[in-house]
């Protein structure tokens, strides 16, 4: 029966069925069958494989191969390609879901690689139907030995020195619970196991019981046979019937080959085992409240002493693991306390199964050493944060836990250092949480959940986490008070102090670890009304007008493009930001990356559609201005007439101000003048917006700069009232190595904006960029255009950490910009005065630095060098501080930027107001927009002690939109390019405008998520 | 109706019986014999050829063998055939097999450690 | 009329003596059983679809429990129901990995299609609509689970057409009934 030569494991885990497994595995029997390959080949149903993100999943032995994503119809080539002519369907092969490479056998899998797998050793291998498969690899061996060689005490020893600890959640030492329920006095005793695994996010119990049924059963016998009792029970929730059928199926097949019932093994030792079903109570997972459930009542806790191994079911002596435990167990008695404990850390020994969800490419079950960081399991196990998005907290222990924020990714997974950080090991839940997860929900979520499984029986619980609750849900609706972040703190202590039980007690963690880490979002909620992660629906209109920080009105403009109301639409949107023409070229478009139609196909090609609404523009589109004499007459200034100060100058014009802006440059318009190539920015555009704000009555003066030609005194006593700072920020930053004065060396925005604003720049035959963000990226197109043979960017990181946008560096590469990562510059390579190139250091990404990026250490490949004889620097930019700080007495941030006040925009000096990059640090067009709106808003308030700001309110727009209506299929509409050769030696806009119909189909793809239903 | 299991020797031995098939899913082992079978190689016979090294191997209890099929290697008028590498590293072309044949190389050749120079391709 | 899982079976036409008497049966194997009344009342819930009161009337005298107990208990566990479900069951994961990705609309979209709330059946009798927490399927999120059965990864665009499938065979093989 056994000559059979290839065997085709399929995993039927509940993630898989779910997937079509059962399908799949009956098409490849049948095509097996037609093939005639009957016993030649097996098809064997296994437990879960672990990657469930691509399921259905089968492997194939002996190759070890795995296919993915299967499908019934697939059945017959794999049957007549791999199993009767051995070639290997390729295209069917699991692909590293973050790499798209294809890997071709199990064990080379990063997903695999650094797992170590003791609990689910079987788990993927054997057919948990069959018994004798699990006879096949050492089952049952383990209890014979016991049994057969062992007495109790020495079981108990060998565990207690495994140092195994129990792996539902508290961590508590498994051989010391042996021990204490063994010495109990009682006339009987019980062994329980805790398959309730209530904790959602959780699913590794399910999975050995549905994987390795018997490994459970095995583990209980041992435990039975070591604290002397010979009943026991499994308690399974009851939305587990998969495993319920297995754990079954399996508890009949021990029954007949005599390895549970009476006189096992010829020792005179009995041993019964019952499965009890939940009945969907999560408070039932807390072991006293278990064991009322099972003596037939309401599932309440009850206060602890007397503890369970002295008074727990029926009030006899009873021991209480959970499911992971016990899987431990056999491995322990065959291979040894000695080899267990050398897995693991000091004080954690062994593995931890993690169920890993959310956020994160390879979901799915993985077992790791304990003490393995989170940011391993995460990025290399997990394969990093889906869809490109940033990596914003892991949530660990479920309702019990906390969360972990990205600046500990180095921290090692064990019981000690995660409760340290807040958060608790708990059964092994591990949700990656992106950028679009907003921390106040989660924080609700938990304690809605812990609320509805309250049991009610004591106060703190009871009433608490409702109030917490109604604290939580006031602030998710925009209707948050100040104060309610310390209330929340103290209920929570207080909760955490008196509640009964273990649910009552962790209870607050989720609230309390996101206030710790988080706190800025709960302030945003509750001061600013706003949700930054999109996610409250109270406070977000719609995900895209929340993306964006000017907040302007995405879906009503881009319905009255669908309605050919051009017009309208350019106006709506200079409603929020004048610079429409200038950000439908140059805006990084946060809109579009939290587009809702990215879940059905492609987001909305928003920028696509504003670039030809501006087209579209043939006179001034100016949105309404409210005169107001008085404010007339009061004198604002606002230095530097980049995006940020016209902006503010902007709406305070429409305030009715008549604010003067003074620019140190021969040419308004600051980075977007002097930075931005015209080939990405042609100036007729940026003119033409310029021209529009000073008809609003904003005069705009060049050539005078402050600290220079003029102090803020100068313009106090010039009878000032207010002025506005958005000076942005155009130093340098220097690489601090020797031989950076060398001739040829210089920073990347005195180079463009040499070239920008006087029309030529001296460019060498071979150039070196070096940095990483949109800087360098246009430093090395311009260069390209102005003839330099070779450009060469120099990282330090890789691609995927780049902060320039990722299209500029695509097409950067194709006009030949060669691209240098992980180099790291250690020295200026000079001859005879003159540059000639730089040496740099190989780096590899090593831990995690507290932005959640790997930090780029050095590597073991050494040094090389880059030829060059034009350097150009591009690693950052600061504020010219002493230009602009000395004798105002402005305060700096640690960073040393102006601060503000995050909602005035006002500065330590009471009527200097500061906006831009001055105050972020180099940021995007749209944010320095914002920030100017947002300092005009707070000038108006102080200077008339009223908030005027009427374009903040939304209008709801006029456009026909049927909800019932399915969504219309057109595929996103692209964006042409002026090809490689008519572009690469000119400054010709890159981009090339839409005709109308491809715009007019775009606009129609929006979903309206700005839709409600009139109530 | 299963037995009952009564020692730790019949569970032993119930275990013999039933490991083969898991043996097969420990991955490539040191011994790995592939078997030529392209549309040629089906139609030379390397059905026959395949089922009966799978019949030898457990006859002769040796479990430190992979035993996997390909594709036809361009030797056509050679088939059916298999190559084998051992542990030295040494990959052997055994071509024109037949039961016989295949007996004889697992006997001399993986049980012996002496390949059966007669059958190799002299190619 | 039979459904893949008891607890979405479809009782009309079978005569309640009958599921009765089944109960009886049920109750005569685990009178003497400790701890037997949650395991009686999940088989009762499998007979009947839901626990009719005379069902629950059965039990007390079976097991000799006070009415007022097992209510109780009913009460206490999600699981039970004491009113009648539709023919299908959609219970839609609020778990953590669910909720984070996305699990919330597409609930928001379930309530609007079927035109009820959770905890409600459509006037129809085809769907009945609840919340749970977490089928373990953490890897495909967001999942719905209808009747016994984990559908993964559902985006609420897809919903329409995953209701259609079931509506339809109503639709379509009423006049064969």
């Amino acid at each position: 029966m056994n000559n059979s030569r290839t065997n085709i494991l399929i995993c039927t885990g509940g993630g898989c069925v779910a997937s079509g497994a059962l399908e799949v595995s009956a098409a490849l029997q049948e095509a097996i069958d037609r093939y005639g390959l009957t016993g030649e080949v097996k098809v064997i149903e296994t437990g879960c494989l672990g990657p469930c993100a691509v399921g259905p999943v089968a492997l194939v032995y002996p190759d070890g191969v795995l296919y993915q994503d299967l499908k019934p119809e697939y059945a017959d080539e794999i049957a007549e390609e791999h199993l009767l002519k051995g070639r290997i369907v390729e295209r069917l092969i699991y692909k590293e879901p973050s790499e798209g490479e294809k890997a071709p056998t199990l064990k080379e899998l990063s997903f695999f690689r650094k797992q170590v797998k003791i609990v689910l050793r079987n788990c993927g291998l054997i057919d948990p139907m069959q018994m004798e498969e699990y006879i096949a690899v050492d089952g049952y061996q383990a209890l014979a030995r016991v049994l057969t060689e062992m007495q109790p005490e020495e079981v108990i020893n060998e565990v207690k020195r495994s140092g195994l600890r129990g792996r539902g959640g508290a961590g508590f030492p498994t051989g010391l619970k042996w021990e204490l329920c063994r010495r109990a006095e009682g006339k009987k005793k019980y062994v329980l196991c805790n398959a309730d695994e209530g904790d959602p996010g959780a699913f590794m119990d399910r999975s050995i019981l549905e994987g390795d049924p018997h490994s459970v059963i095995e583990a209980m016998a041992i435990a039975a046979y070591a604290i002397g009792s010979s009943e026991s029970y499994i308690y399974v929730r009851a939305e587990y019937p998969l495993a319920v059928e297995r754990l079954s199926n399996a508890l009949e097949q021990a029954g007949e080959y005599g390895l549970i019932g009476s006189d096992i093994f010829g020792t005179g030792f009995n041993f019964n085992l019952e499965i009890r079903m939940g009945s969907g109570a999560f408070v039932c997972g807390e072991e006293t409240a278990l064991m009322t459930s099972i003596e037939g009542n309401r599932g309440e806790p009850r206060p602890r002493p007397p503890f369970p191994a002295n008074k727990g079911l029926w009030g006899m002596p009873s021991l209480l693991n959970n499911v992971e435990t016990y899987a431990n167990i056999p491995m322990i008695i065959l291979k040894g306390s000695e080899w267990y404990a050398s897995i693991g850390t000091e004080k954690s020994k062994g593995t931890k199964v993690f169920a890993l969800a959310g956020a994160v490419n390879n979901t799915g079950l993985v077992e790791v050493p304990i003490g393995m960081s989170l940011g391993e399991i995460i990025y290399d196990i997990g394969g990093g944060v889906r869809d490109g998005k940033i990596f914003k907290a892991a949530q660990i222990g479920g309702p019990s836990g906390g969360c972990i924020p990205k600046e500990y990714l180095n921290v090692p997974v064990d019981y000690e250092s995660i409760t340290e950080l807040g958060a608790i090991m708990g059964s092994g839940g591990l949700i990656v949480m992106d950028e679009d997860t907003c921390m106040v929900d989660i924080a609700r979520f938990f304690i809605d959940f812990v609320k509805d499984e309250s049991c009610g029986k004591c106060t703190p619980c009871r009433i608490g986490t409702k109030r917490m609750l109604e604290i939580l849900t006031r602030i998710c609706e925009g209707r948050g008070e100040e104060g309610d972040i310390e209330k929340l703190i103290d209920l929570g202590n207080t909760i955490k102090d008196t509640a009964l039980c273990g649910l009552g007690q962790t209870a607050p963690n989720p609230v309390l670890s996101t206030i710790r880490y988080f706190r800025e979002e709960y302030v945003a909620h509750i001061r600013d009304r706003r949700c930054p992660a999109g996610v409250c629906p109270d406070l977000v209109r719609s995900p895209c007008q929340n993306a964006c920080p000017a907040g302007v009105d995405v879906p009503g403009y881009v319905s009255l493009i669908g309605e050919k109301r051009y017009t309208e639409a350019l106006r709506l949107h200079r409603e929020r930001n004048p610079f429409a023409s200038v950000c439908a070229r140059v805006c990084f478009h946060k809109c579009e990356d939290k587009c809702r139609r990215a879940t059905l196909d492609e987001p909305l090609s928003i920028r696509g559609l504003k670039r030809f609404m501006v087209d579209q523009e043939t006179a001034f589109q100016i949105p309404e201005i409210r005169e107001d004499k008085l404010n007339a007459g009061r004198k604002v200034a606002v230095i530097g007439a980049g995006p940020a100060g016209l902006s503010c100058a902007y709406f305070l014009a429409r305030l009715g101000y008549r604010p003067k802006v003074f620019e140190a440059m021969s040419q308004p318009g600051g980075m977007l003048v002097q930075a931005i190539p015209t080939y990405r920015l042609p100036r007729e555009v940026l003119r033409g917006e310029i021209q529009m704000i000073e008809r609003l009555g904003v005069e705009i003066s060049t050539g005078i700069r402050l600290g220079k030609d003029f102090t803020m005194k100068d313009l106090r006593e010039d009878g000032y009232v207010a002025a506005f700072l958005g000076v942005g920020a155009p130093a340098g930053i220097s690489l601090g190595i020797s031989g950076e004065e060398v001739k040829g060396f210089m920073q990347a925005l005195q180079f463009l904006c040499e070239y920008n604003l006087s029309g030529s720049v001296n460019v060498s035959q071979s150039v070196m960029v070096i940095g990483g963000g949109n800087a360098a990226i246009d430093a090395a197109r311009t260069a390209v255009r102005l003839g330099a043979k070779s450009v060469t960017v120099l990282y330090r990181r890789t691609r995927a950490e780049m902060p320039a946008y990722a299209e500029e560096v695509e097409e950067a590469e194709r006009e030949g910009v060669r691209l240098e990562f992980l180099a790291s510059p250690l020295e200026i390579i000079t001859k005879n005065g003159r540059l000639r190139g730089i040496k740099c250091c190989r780096m590899v990404l090593g831990d995690f630095d507290r932005s959640g990026r790997r930090r780029p250490v050095p590597g073991d490949d050494g040094e090389f060098s880059v030829e060059a004889d034009q350097g150009i620097l591009a690693i950052g930019q600061a504020l010219n501080t002493s230009e602009i700080v000395n004798g105002t007495g402005l305060r700096l941030t640690g960073r040393s930027f102006i601060e503000v006040n995050p909602v005035t925009s006002r500065t330590s000096v009471e009527w200097i107001f500061a906006g831009g990059d001055a105050v972020t640090g180099a940021a995007s067009v749209v944010d320095a927009v914002a920030g100017g709106e947002k300092a005009a808003v707070g000038i108006d308030m102080y200077l008339t002690g009223e908030n005027h700001a009427f374009w903040r309110v939304d209008r709801e727009p006029d456009t026909f939109f049927d909800p019932e209506a399915d969504p219309v299929e057109y595929p996103r509409s692209k964006i042409r390019l002026l090809p490689i050769d008519k572009r690469k030696h000119n400054f010709s806009e890159v981009e090339m405008p839409w005709k109308e119909s491809p715009a007019l189909r775009e606009a129609k793809r929006c979903l309206r998520c700005d839709y409600r239903e009139e109530s | 109706m299963a037995k009952k299991i009564k020692s730790l020797k019949e569970l032993q031995e119930l275990k013999s019986r039933v490991k083969a098939d898991i043996d097969l899913r420990s991955g490539p082992k040191e011994t790995q014999i592939t078997v030529h079978m392209g549309t040629c190689g089906i139609a030379a016979g390397a059905r026959d050829i395949l089922t009966s090294l799978t019949a030898e191997l457990s006859k002769a209890s040796i479990d430190n063998v992979t035993l996997r099929q390909s594709g036809c290697i361009g030797l056509c008028d050679q088939e059916p055939m298999f190559s084998l590498s051992d542990r030295s590293g040494a990959t052997f072309l055994y071509v024109r097999l037949d039961n016989n044949k295949v007996h004889e190389i697992v006997q001399d050749h993986l049980l012996g450690g002496n390949p059966v120079t007669s059958y190799l391709s002299k190619e | 009329m039979t459904g893949k899982n008891g607890n979405t079976v479809c009782v009309e036409k079978t005569e309640e003596s009958e599921l009765l008497e089944r109960l009886d049966e049920v109750l005569a194997e685990y009178r003497n059983k400790p701890g037997a009344l949650i395991p009686v009342l999940q088989i009762a819930q499998g007979i009947f679809g839901y626990l009719p009161e005379n069902a629950l009337k059965h039990i007390c005298l079976g097991l000799d429990k006070s009415y007022s107990e097992v209510a109780g208990i009913v009460g206490f566990y999600s699981f039970f129901s004491i009113v009648p479900r539709g023919k299908h069951l959609v219970r839609v994961c609020l778990g953590t990995a669910c909720y984070v990705r996305g699990g919330k609309r597409v609930l928001d979209t379930l309530k609007h299609e079927l035109g009820i709330d959770v905890g409600e059946t459509t006037p129809d009798k085809i769907f009945s609509l609840e919340v749970a927490r977490c089928f373990g399927a953490c890897g495909l999120a967001p999942t719905i689970m209808i009747d016994n059965e984990v559908r993964q990864r559902i985006k609420p665009t897809k919903i329409r057409g995953i209701l259609y499938q079931y509506r339809n065979q109503y639709t379509n093989s009423n006049k064969g009934e």
